[in-house]
This record gives C-alpha cells, sequence and structure tokens, in this order.
C-alpha cells in the first residue's frame, strides 16, 4: 500500500522534469528561429572551436569604441538614403557578432580600374576592420563601370569566408544585381556574411544539417515517430519471431542455383562541382594587398 | 455423473491447484497431493454419444450452470472446483497441458505493476485499482508441427558502381536463382476457441515449452477450461497463415547476397505431420475504466501482458514535444560539433 502512494509523486515529478526539458528546447527554437540572442553567447561556439583565432589584446578595446560607424561606401548611388542607412545599421549589428566589418563598396569606377585591384586599394587606403585598423573585414565591391564584383576577406573573415564560401555568396546575390535590385542584394551578402562566419571553416556552411528549419522538421518527425511506436506497442509486442517455432535440425536449403544471366553496364557523368550560374569564371580567389594585407576573394560579372 | 470434483482425503474440503507448487492442494488444511501420482479419473469413465445438459455439484448437489464450450469451472453455489468430464474425453481430449505458474494474486500485483509502466495511459488507468475481473482459463489450443516444402524461383541482381575517369560506373549481374527449401515448425499455436480474439492470443506466444506436460484433470481444479470451438482442420488455413511471414523470412534470408530480388514463382506446400490439443493458462482481466470495459489478457506462465489500453491525449502530446525538443537538441549539439555554430 505504502509503495503504490509513493508512484503518483513519481510520476508527477516525471511530467514536471518532461515539460521543463520543452519548455527550455522551445524557448530555444523560438531564440534561434528569431535569430535574438546576446552576441557574447552566440559568438561563443566559434571561440571555442577556432581558439587560435584572435587574441590580440587591443581587439576587446577597439570593438567597445565602435559605435555605429559608415560600412556601406554608396558612391555609385545604387541606394537611397533610407537604405543605405537601413543596411549600415544591419551591417553594423551583425558584423559585431563576428566582430568583422561588413562592408559595401559600390563605385562608378571613373579610372576603369580592376575590380579587385579597388577593393584591396580601398582596404590599404581605408583601413578598416572591426578589431582595428587593418583588422577582420569582408569587402563587397561593385564595379558599376565593368559590370562586375568582387568579395574579399580579410584576418577573422579571411579564414571563415574563404574562396569557396565567397562564391557561395557570390552566386546568391548575382541575380539580383543583374535585375538592378542593389538593396535585396546587399541584404543577403550582409546576412550570408554574417551566417557564415558562424559556422567553421571548412564545412559546407549551406549544409542541411545547420538549418534551424530542417532541424526542426526531422526532430518533429522522430517525435511523432517515437509516440507512434509507443502507441503501437501499448497493446504489447509480438515476441516471436521466424526462429521461434521452427526446427533447426530438420530445416533448411535443399537445394539452390544462382544461374548467371547477363551483366549490364550504365555510367553516368560525375557533375562538376563548380558549375556557376551568372557571371563568369573561378573568380580568381584571393590575393595580398600592396599594403601587405592578405585575402580571400571571389569575383563576377552581373 | 460426468463431474470430476477433488476431495481432500484429510479434511473432506474441495480441492484446486496451486500454481505455486504445482500441486493439488487444499485450502483448509494445507494438504498437497502430487498430480503425477493421482490417478486420473478421466480414462475410467466412458461416456455415451450425445450432450450433457445438466450437471450436478457432488459437494452441493446444486445445478451447475456453465455455457456450452466450458469444461472446467467452479460451482456458483458453493464454490467448489469442477471438472466436466464428458468434455474432455473421446475427441475432446486435451494432449498437453501448460499449468498456471501466476497465481491470481500474483497476476493481480503483476497487471498492476504493467498498467504503472503505460507511458501513455492516463493516469488514472495506471492506478489500476478498478479491476472489475480476474479470471484464469485454459484457453484451447492446436498445436501444429507443421511441414513445408518450399520452391523459389525468381531474379536477383548483385550492383557494384565504381568511378573511371569522369564517370561513374554501374554494373549489375543479373542471376536466375532457385531455391528448394525443407522448413519445419513444431508446436506452432493456434487459439481453437471462439471466444478468445485472435490478436490478442497470438501476442501472448510464446509459451514456455519446456512446462508441457501431459494433460491430467487436476491441474484444471480451480480454474475456467475451455474445450475448442474448432477442429484442427478448420483451423489449419490460420496456421498456414501464421508461419507464412517466418517462411518468407527465411526464403530472403537465403537470397540476402544480392542487392534486388524478383520471385517469379513462390511454391509452398505444407503438410500437418501432428496436431496436439492442448490448454495454455492465460489470465484475463476485465478492467473498468471511463465507463468502457477494456480486456486485457495475461500469459499464465511468462506473465506478459497484451491488450489495447486507453490512451491519454495529453501523455501523448507531452512526449511528443519532449522526444522532439530533445532530438532538437541534439541535433543542435551534432551541428554545433560539426562547426555549424549552436544557433
Ligand atoms: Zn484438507
Ligand atoms: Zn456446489
Amino acid at each position: 500500500m505504502n509503495r503504490r502512494s509513493n508512484r503518483p509523486h513519481l510520476k508527477k515529478i516525471q511530467s514536471i522534469c518532461l515539460g521543463c526539458l520543452l519548455l527550455s528546447m522551445l524557448s530555444i527554437a523560438f531564440l534561434s528561429v528569431s535569430g535574438w540572442m546576446a552576441p557574447s553567447l552566440l559568438a561563443a561556439p566559434a571561440e571555442l572551436l577556432a581558439p587560435a583565432a584572435e587574441s590580440e589584446a587591443g581587439s576587446v578595446q577597439y570593438a567597445k569604441e565602435a559605435g555605429t560607424k559608415t560600412l556601406i561606401f554608396d558612391k555609385a548611388g545604387l541606394l537611397t538614403r533610407e537604405e543605405a542607412e537601413e543596411l549600415n545599421a544591419l551591417a553594423n549589428r551583425l558584423g559585431a557578432k563576428r566582430e568583422t566589418d561588413i562592408i559595401i563598396v559600390t563605385t562608378d569606377n571613373p579610372d576603369q580600374e580592376d575590380v579587385m585591384v579597388l577593393t584591396q586599394n580601398f582596404y590599404d587606403e581605408m583601413a578598416p576592420g572591426y578589431d582595428r585598423p587593418h583588422g577582420n573585414a569582408v569587402i563587397l565591391t561593385v564595379d558599376m563601370y565593368h559590370r562586375e564584383i568582387y568579395l574579399a576577406g580579410f584576418y577573422k573573415a579571411e579564414q571563415y569566408l574563404d574562396d569557396s564560401r565567397l562564391d557561395l555568396i557570390r552566386d546568391q546575390i548575382i541575380p539580383y544585381l543583374s535585375d538592378g535590385d542593389y538593396r535585396t542584394a546587399f541584404e543577403i551578402y550582409i546576412k550570408k556574411a554574417h551566417q557564415y562566419m558562424g559556422i567553421r571553416p571548412g564545412v559546407d556552411p549551406e549544409n542541411l544539417l545547420f538549418q534551424t528549419w530542417f532541424q526542426l522538421t526531422i526532430s518533429c518527425i522522430i517525435g511523432g515517430v517515437v509516440v507512434g511506436m509507443m502507441a503501437y506497442h501499448s497493446g504489447g509486442r509480438v515476441t516471436v519471431n521466424h526462429r521461434t517455432y521452427e526446427d533447426k535440425s530438420t530445416s533448411g536449403v535443399v537445394k539452390q542455383y544462382d544461374r548467371y544471366l547477363r551483366t549490364t553496364v550504365t555510367k553516368r557523368k560525375i557533375p562538376k562541382n563548380d558549375s556557376r550560374p551568372g557571371g563568369w569564371g573561378g573568380g580568381g580567389g584571393g590575393g595580398v594587398t600592396r599594403g601587405g594585407h592578405s585575402h580571400s576573394g571571389s569575383r563576377g560579372s552581373f | 455423473m460426468p463431474v470430476i470434483q477433488y476431495k481432500c482425503a484429510g479434511c473432506g474440503s474441495g480441492m484446486t491447484f496451486d500454481s505455486t507448487t504445482g500441486k493439488l492442494s487444499c485450502p483448509s488444511c494445507g494438504r498437497q497431493d502430487d498430480i503425477e501420482q493421482i490417478p486420473d479419473p478421466l480414462k475410467k469413465e466412458v461416456f455415451e454419444e450425445g450432450e450433457v445438459h445438466e450437471y450436478q455439484c457432488n459437494s452441493c448437489g446444486a445445478v451447475i450452470v456453465t455455457e456450452p464450450e466450458t469444461s472446467a469451472t467452479s460451482c456458483s453455489f458453493c464454490g467448489s472446483a469442477v471438472v466436466l468430464s464428458d468434455r474432455l474425453s473421446g475427441e475432446l481430449a486435451p494432449a498437453l497441458v501448460i499449468p498456471f505458474a501466476i497465481s491470481k494474486e500474483e497476476a493481480i500485483r503483476a497487471f498492476r505493476k504493467w498498467c504503472r509502466n503505460g507511458l501513455l495511459t492516463p493516469s488514472g488507468f495506471m492506478n489500476a485499482d478498478r479491476i472489475k475481473n480476474i479470471t484464469g482459463i485454459y484457453v484451447p489450443f492446436w498445436l501444429y508441427d507443421l511441414d513445408n516444402d518450399v520452391e523459389v524461383r525468381g531474379y536477383a541482381t548483385k550492383v557494384r558502381t565504381y568511378r573511371r575517369g569522369d564517370y561513374i560506373y554501374t554494373e549489375t549481374h543479373h542471376f536466375e536463382i532457385y531455391r528448394r527449401i525443407r522448413l519445419n515448425y513444431v508446436r506452432l499455436p493456434v487459439d481453437a476457441s471462439e471466444k478468445m480474439n485472435d490478436k490478442l492470443m497470438d501476442r501472448l506466444e510464446p509459451y514456455p515449452y519446456d512446462q508441457l506436460k501431459p494433460f491430467k484433470t487436476p491441474y484444471l481444479a480451480g480454474f475456467i477450461a475451455e474445450k475448442y470451438s474448432y477442429t484442427d482442420e478448420e483451423l489449419f488455413p490460420r496456421a498456414k497463415e501464421k508461419i507464412r511471414p517466418f517462411i518468407d523470412s527465411y526464403i530472403s534470408s537465403t537470397v540476402s547476397a544480392f542487392h534486388t530480388v524478383r520471385f517469379t514463382e513462390k511454391q509452398i506446400d505444407t503438410i500437418a505431420k501432428q496436431v496436439k490439443y492442448a490448454l495454455l493458462p492465460v489470465w484475463m482481466v476485465y478492467y473498468d475504466f471511463d465507463k468502457t470495459e477494456y480486456t486485457f489478457a495475461m500469459n499464465g506462465q511468462t506473465g506478459k501482458v497484451v491488450g489495447r489500453p486507453p490512451i491519454s491525449k495529453g501523455k501523448v502530446a507531452l512526449w511528443f514535444s519532449g522526444v522532439s525538443a530533445a532530438s532538437f537538441l541534439v541535433l543542435k549539439i551534432v551541428s554545433w560539433v560539426m562547426g555549424g555554430g549552436f544557433l
């Protein structure tokens, strides 16, 4: 009698625990969907995984000074003032989470310089960087004369936004640039730069497993299957199998053959990984500025 | 008089089968009689053809009212155990019996424990305090020894892929296959009672066959027993149906080296080499919950419980969210470990 009266409490505790777990999980899901969380928390995993990234003493101080700085240099006048301000605010906010200046430079390129050289000169002369002058920065240069773009990542951004990730970003914005929808193209660029910099270098940033919507879908499928199995088995499982009643001593294959008939062969071309929609070329990759700053890179026309 | 009752040689009380000791025991004085030593009165009696319509209790003389398939019960008037021997003789004589190993008290305890373990059952159900009735029944089963001659033909392929230059080659080897298999099953149980739900009975398996004993009536004393409603011939198709998945899975195991198999011919000849009539022990639990009666069955040897309990929507929701949330967390961690960032 004693034992029985204890049980309901145990069950109650169980369900309370389950409820708490559920609540905390749901809040994580909600937060990650809305993308709202303290920057320190967000940055932490990336730091942990790449401890070699930055350890300069000055980085913290510089970051504190950075309020809202100008990151959009729209010399070609592709954006309205509101659009530029909006994008500048977004670049400031997301860039701070990754300790990287996310910069956009547009130019009519009166001197008809090469878009990569333009980018390198911009970096050397303007000395951008979240952590220090000539520090972490990713730059998107839009050359309206040649209708070319160049993406370059410096320091932390060189590590996290390597050539292939910059290629990925380029592929996603070129269609909008071609359509003249510069605002959308720049917004995607800022968001993707932020997203990819939260993912360890060397892994595919577009891996489905990293997508929250995908994780949620898979979780719900697992939950459904598990509960379905529980409900199915609540009436008692079948615990006999094909061996239970088999008389092993007298059962067996009496006669068998596998007669070879023929072999058929089909071949399929291995798809090339670098098939790029829109724009030309594999983008040449990165380089080193005259000022001696190494960077990753991707170029293309629109 | 086709009624058998066991009277205690010591005190004259009615004796019943004791599942704990496996002996015939007297509830009044505690005398235990070894069943193997008791001469079975069944063997001595000869009955004339035709159904007996009235049975009288040897103890109190009352008329025993039974359903036509009952072969053992207790007198509703004085409670003493009675075995209706004409329903257990001749054609109806069981060859084997597995006696109960679980007593009524143990059965109730085991059922309560099972209820508490129900993860999706409503809390009110889990207390298991509404057991309306619990009955130990010897359910009639046919135990089939089935010999199968299986012959299958078909086509199968083995696939190999390899890379050469810029191409992926898929090489498919085609085979014509043939298997002739002798597949024998022994003591496949098929429930022969009309009353019992086949699905429920099937899930109670397996029974511990090492406990099979030659049939003796004292095993029934104190329990309900039924006689078969269907003959072994009538249930032969059901026996074949039961072994079909076993045969299919055996066939598959012989062609597991192939990647694809398509059978063009599957011929299965089944003969019943031997069929034995056996009584197997089942506790039936009738349970009232939320104005509905639920029926559960428990294997009288192993204690395995089957039957559909009610399902609580709240618990389903809780478990679904809990499991989904936990999987979500795991996926997040996996993605984090792979370098995908936590959020
Ligand atoms: Zn006695
Ligand atoms: Zn009586």
